[in-house]
């Protein structure tokens, strides 16, 4: 906090020398992509909201149909919990713990980022099941890309944990390493703002 | 760019600050989401829930900016990464703004049943 952000996530810090300087320039790399992502996101929102009327509905099954607002209260703490256990992995990354600290924070972030999943693809199945396919209406379809991009997202970010594990363990953690993390990090608080947005609207507006 | 002042700062110092921001983050975004939520299931009138849930929703993405993403307006953050997050949010307001927009005009006028508008919008 006292010293200057050079880039967004938790900085390494200058005591981290050539991995802070250069997670500067990658960092800011990765933010850019991160915001043509939002743009995107960002569409199907749009799409989404046109779509919400009785005309986009189609005489399909509508929200109060499908949704189970308490599968979305517990998906919504799994990827908020998700979220906040990276300042773990941040964090002990930053101030030098050791190896294992960070790969149990990894392991953690990981877990929860696939209960979340486990409940959406429950969801998923469950609102199939009852006639909401993507092809029923256009409002099925918008809401089956926008949630269902932001799970393949969740996924890919399970991935890129489980690749980090691995270069954590044989790497050691190395300059490399530490500007990997710092963009995962970007990337895995990214998907809880999306998250955010998609309780909000796709859920809970239409609930009311 | 970066000068060296480990001197100013103890680490130990900054590192309970950095936790007690992550701490204060959760706390917040909690509360916003259980409030989103409690205003979804209460009895208000409709309008009123959905306002409360969009101030919720943006209160709680301008926390996990700050708190998570540590981006802020202050000086200590690196400007361009500010810029870009106010630059992609114009282009979304003009794109997903005028999406809609246009898509609502367009429902209106072509299935609400005003004799009038389709009569005066005809050359």
């Amino acid at each position: 906090m006292s010293e200057r952000n050079l880039y967004p996530g938790l900085n390494l810090g200058s005591g981290h020398g050539e991995a802070h300087e250069q997670a500067e320039t990658t960092v800011f790399g990765f933010w850019v992509f991160v915001m043509s992502d939002l743009i995107i996101f960002g569409i199907l929102f749009a799409s989404y909201a046109s779509y919400l009327d009785p005309i986009g509905l189609a005489g399909g099954p509508g929200p109060s149909d499908l949704f189970d607002i308490r599968s979305v209260a517990i998906q919504t703490a799994f990827l908020l919990l998700g979220g906040v256990a990276y300042g773990g992995v941040s964090l002990a990354v930053k101030y030098d713990h050791p190896r294992g600290k960070i790969i149990v924070w990894l392991l953690v972030c990981a877990a929860l980022g696939a209960g979340f999943l486990f409940f959406e693809i429950k969801d998923f199945i469950t609102q199939a099941g009852k006639g909401g396919v993507p092809q029923a209406s256009g409002w099925l379809s918008s809401y089956w890309t926008l949630v269902g991009l932001h799970g393949v997202h969740v996924f890919s970010g399970i991935l890129w944990i489980l690749a980090m594990i691995a270069q954590v363990i044989w790497r050691g953690v190395d300059d490399v390493v530490k500007v990997r993390l710092s963009m995962l990090g970007v990337f895995w608080h990214f998907l809880d703002l999306v998250w955010i947005a998609i309780f909000s609207f796709v859920f809970l507006v239409p609930l009311s | 760019m970066t000068k060296p002042n480990t001197g100013e700062i103890d680490p130990q110092e900054s590192a309970r600050q950095e936790l007690r921001s992550y701490g204060i983050g959760f706390v917040a975004s909690l509360l916003l989401t259980v409030g989103a939520f409690a205003a979804a299931l209460s009895d208000l009138p409709t309008v009123w829930k959905i306002i409360a849930i969009c101030a919720a929703a943006l209160l709680q993405i301008v926390t996990h900016m700050r708190n998570f993403l540590h981006l802020s307006f202050s000086v200590e953050q690196s400007r361009e990464d500010l810029l870009l997050v106010l630059f992609s949010a114009m282009l979304l307001a003009i794109m997903a703004g005028g999406t809609w927009y246009i898509m609502s005009d367009l429902g209106g006028r072509m299935h609400g049943n005003s004799h009038e508008d389709r009569s005066t919008s005809l050359p």
